[in-house]
């Protein structure tokens, strides 16, 4: 099964993406040379270590690069058939408000407003003010995502909820669109063990009901082969290995990707206290 | 960056002096390279000029009253006259002297008094630096030209009066930014190799943290300047300031009764204090950004 | 929160009581004639001489004169003005009131101009719209306020004739109601421009670092991804968070409003509290002085210690700790 859809053509096709960064005095290569494809309703994996680019990779294919200076920017992205890079702010924002792409974060308390209420965020995601049929479907999207008595978290505060609640929020958060497309970085690096195990069966229930592709990001192959088909496996900038998620846990042809297999292994077989080992800060 | 001088603290040995000179040399020649900082430059040194050259070029006495008074401005008086006859133009030039005299020794003043206490209350840490800082607060409470009129009031207002009030007035920020300085260097293993190599504590405060503190300290000495420029001319115009001297904004009390009829008497001492005060302004700027590149180069905005 | 509100007070009242203090020593020091320091340039009888020794305690040791300073100032009691013939906390509640009028109407101004700016060089992604706001407030910084308020007058009102000159209203006022209001907002439009001019270019500039330092936070990114217009994010999620060192600057800003009023009031004899202060400076009136400093002093320290705790209780990593 390789990245096609029903029609033949790629949801998501990125060709040669290469992304330099400017830090300090020095060049960070970022992303070096990738190609990458997701196939409508596809789920794909990315898995390397912290630093490998990987978190760099997405935000740049969805064009939410911070305000980090660019020594080198180059390579096509095109999602179904329009190259992000290149269209305009309007357009660009329309392909994020409705059945385009969204994407949700590590850190769910840095990235919610803290003096804002959780419903409120969502609903900016949806559109008008304030209007009863918006505050309905904020429920109902935060029941989706698995958040227990809607009604009365839509009025909390990011800080008054645990961390899985934060995620859920963030997942309604990009569902509201109705995406074709969901990226979540390290969805669940930063959150308990058990709620860990939660939220994945969330996503994975959330990809089989609305059929959306997903990207899903993390250091943890071991979290790639719960939810993705396929799996592209990178290293300091580059793609050093790419294929259905057996075939690379059974047989790694790279020796990088034979160490992850190695390590997602121990770590699944080990109890509870090998936990997060790379909690990727900042890619 | 290419063509910039490195700015570390100069290696070991020579002394204090031919450290600071190197600084300051290589410090001015990246000035050159920031638009602030040469601007601020080319203005001080222009008003360095005008105040040692004055009696050069004030075409005539300051306080002489020969001519019309409240004359416009023309080819005999370039400013105008004020309502004594008294030449602007000329009191603009010698104006200079009193206004560079104060802004640089009320600085320096705040700067070896605040500088001091800070200094002490960043290396010994424990009660002195409690006390000293409490000080340095209360002196910081009340606004700067408060301060200044109530030792005006107190005690007269003659130059050096004036000078003492507004150090008074400035010292704890010179003080605070010292003391930070120093808590952040003593730390250093530049110190600890010193304590250890059994230099005398004096030595370690003078000749081992001093010369990595002072950048910052220059910008504040800067600012400093403007701001006692500010204070002497604010008291000029309150009619409040030292009448042996010639002060621009002494110029600026007599224009304010005249102002209906004699525009220049405000327009050009005026232009002249805020000259000197964005001069100083824009050099410490200039500074800053040398002392801290990062910020300068970083890529600001939001982002679709 | 309750032991940052304790400790806050704790280390206020000290420092009042250092400041007065310290004024009270300077007081002391003055060379000459203690009675004439006291009272300025107003002849001294002999009896009245004797009086003002008893009352003042010019007798006695430092620290008993500062004990009944203290008492005084419980009581109320400022002092009085020999040349004003009033006590000096009447004056000082005569006046007070305009000069925090004129610092309100400079607000007006300041602040959502301040805001504007900061916002705009902050958000902007064209460096030089950056740099041009920057180099503005630099320049706006370093202009004397008190040049910058004769200017006003010069161009606007002598020039074109659309303002007064100075003063808070005209000599004689029939109007009522909607005209009261609107003839006073002609006296005190220019005041209130320079004032602004004063504090708005610190309002800008905190403004700009707030915003910079909210555009790199997470939810900013988030806001993006959602596909907010730059508009909306700057309303929804830009203003809201930046907002809190405005706060902050701007309350400080309050209490040492005297500090920019006792130019401008000289500038447009606006009849406040800094005008005040500089008449009885010319005049050596030093009660006065004294006790206008003093009221000054108390009025930073109080605000300071308000802002404080607002800005504690507005904050919500303190709020929510």
């Amino acid at each position: 099964m390789s990245a096609a859809s029903v029609d033949g053509a790629p949801l998501l096709d990125v060709r040669n993406l290469v992304v330099h960064l400017r830090v300090g005095g020095a060049v960070v290569r970022a992303v070096d040379g990738v190609d990458f494809s997701v196939g409508e309703g596809e789920s794909i994996g990315v898995v390397g270590e912290s630093g490998s680019g990987k978190s760099t990779l997405v935000r740049a294919i969805l064009q939410l690069l911070p305000n980090v200076e660019l020594a080198a920017s180059q390579g096509e992205v095109n999602f179904r058939g329009i190259d992000l890079a290149n269209i305009s702010g309007p357009a660009l924002r329309r392909l994020r408000r409705d059945h385009g792409f969204s994407m949700i974060f590590q850190d769910p308390l840095g990235y919610l407003n803290p003096t804002k209420r959780v419903g409120a965020q969502v609903a900016e995601a949806i559109g008008e003010k304030n209007s009863t049929p918006v505050v309905d479907r904020v429920q109902r999207l935060f029941a989706e995502a698995g958040l227990p008595s809607p009604s009365q978290v839509v009025r909390r505060y990011p800080h008054e909820l645990s961390g899985g609640m934060r995620q859920r929020v963030m997942i309604a958060m990009a569902l509201a669109s109705e995406p074709a497309l969901l990226v979540a970085d390290e969805p669940t690096t930063a959150l308990d063990a058990t709620v860990q195990l939660q939220v994945l069966e969330t996503l994975r229930r959330l990809h089989r009901d609305r059929k959306m592709a997903m990207v899903i990001i993390s250091h943890d192959l071991g979290v790639i082969a719960e939810l993705c088909d396929r799996v592209y496996v990178m290293r300091a900038g580059k793609i050093v290995e790419s294929g259905e998620i057996l075939e690379v846990f059974e047989s790694p042809k790279h020796a990088y990707t034979a160490q992850l297999v190695a390590l997602s292994k121990r770590r699944n077989a080990a109890p509870a206290s090998s936990d997060a080992i790379e909690h990727g800060a900042g890619q | 960056m290419n063509g910039m001088a490195t700015l570390e603290p100069p290696s070991a040995d020579p002394g204090l002096l031919v450290r600071a000179w190197r600084y300051l040399r290589a410090a001015i020649g990246n000035l050159a390279h920031t638009r602030h900082g040469a601007v601020g430059c080319v203005i001080l040194l222009l008003l360095a000029f005008v105040a040692v050259f004055a009696p050069s070029i004030a075409p005539y006495a300051p306080l002489q009253q020969a001519q019309a008074s409240l004359a416009p401005p023309s080819l005999e008086n370039f400013f105008g006259t004020d309502n004594l006859g008294r030449d602007i133009f000329s009191l603009v030039i010698y104006g200079t002297r009193t206004s560079l005299a104060i802004g640089l020794g009320a600085a320096f003043g705040a700067l070896i008094l605040g500088g001091t206490v800070g200094m002490l209350a960043g290396y010994f840490r424990g009660a002195v630096e409690s006390i000293l800082m409490r000080v340095a607060e209360l002196f910081q409470t009340l606004p700067v030209i408060v301060v200044v009129l109530l030792t005006v009031a107190l005690f007269g207002s003659s130059f050096w009066l004036l000078l003492a009030a507004v150090v008074l007035a400035i010292w704890p920020v010179e003080a605070r930014l010292v003391y930070s300085q120093y808590i952040k260097l003593r730390g250093m293993d530049f110190v600890a190799a010193a304590k250890v190599a059994d230099l005398s504590t004096a030595h370690i405060m003078l000749r081992e943290i001093l010369p990595s503190a002072i950048p910052p300290v220059i910008v504040q000495v800067a600012l400093d300047a403007s701001v006692a420029i500010l204070i002497e001319a604010g008291l000029g115009f309150l009619g409040l300031s030292d009448p042996n001297m010639v002060s621009w904004g002494q110029i600026l009390h007599v224009a304010q009764d005249y102002m209906t009829v004699a525009w220049w008497t405000s327009l050009f001492p005026g232009a002249a204090i805020c000259l000197a005060v964005v001069g100083l302004n824009l050099f410490a700027d200039g500074l800053s950004e040398i002392a801290d590149p990062r910020l300068a180069g970083r890529m600001g905005g939001l982002q679709p | 929160m309750l032991r940052f509100v304790f400790f806050r007070l704790l280390h206020a009242i000290p420092l009042l009581i250092a400041v007065v203090f310290v004024i009270l020593l300077m007081l002391q020091l003055i060379p000459g004639d203690p009675v004439q320091a006291m009272v300025g340039d107003f002849p001294v009888s002999p009896d009245f001489r004797a009086a003002i020794t008893k009352q003042y305690h010019l007798d006695d040791p430092f620290l008993v004169r500062v004990y009944s300073y203290f008492v005084n100032l419980l009581h109320g009691d400022f002092g009085y003005s020999y040349q004003f013939q009033r006590p000096v906390l009447d004056l000082i509640v005569e006046t007070a009131p305009r000069t925090i009028v004129l610092t309100l109407a400079g607000f007006l101004v300041a602040i959502p101009l301040g805001v504007a700016i900061g916002v705009i060089s902050g958000t902007t992604r064209n460096k030089r719209v950056d740099r041009f706001w920057t180099s503005a407030t630099l320049i706006a910084y370093a202009i004397p306020t008190f040049w910058f308020g004769q200017l006003l007058v010069l161009v606007l009102a002598v020039h074109f004739g659309w303002f007064p000159t100075q003063g808070m209203g005209p000599l004689v006022s029939r109007a009522h109601g909607l005209s009261w209001l609107l003839e006073r907002a002609h006296y005190i439009a220019l005041p209130a421009l320079a004032f602004a001019a004063y504090e708005g270019p610190r309002f800008a500039r905190i403004m700009r670092v707030s915003v910079t330092d909210t555009l790199g936070q997470g939810y900013i990114i988030t806001a993006r991804a959602k596909g907010l217009t730059r508009w909306a994010i700057i309303r929804g999620h830009v203003l809201r968070n930046s907002s809190l060192p405005l706060v902050t600057v701007v309350g400080y800003a309050l209490g040492s409003a005297l500090g920019g009023a006792v130019l401008l009031e000289t500038v447009f004899t606006w009849p406040g509290l800094g005008l005040l202060l500089v008449q009885a400076v010319r005049v050596r009136d030093n009660m006065t002085v004294v006790g206008i400093v003093i009221f000054a002093a108390l009025a930073i320290i109080v605000i300071n210690l308000l802002v404080d705790l607002l800005y504690a209780a507005l904050d919500p990593r303190i709020r929510n700790s």
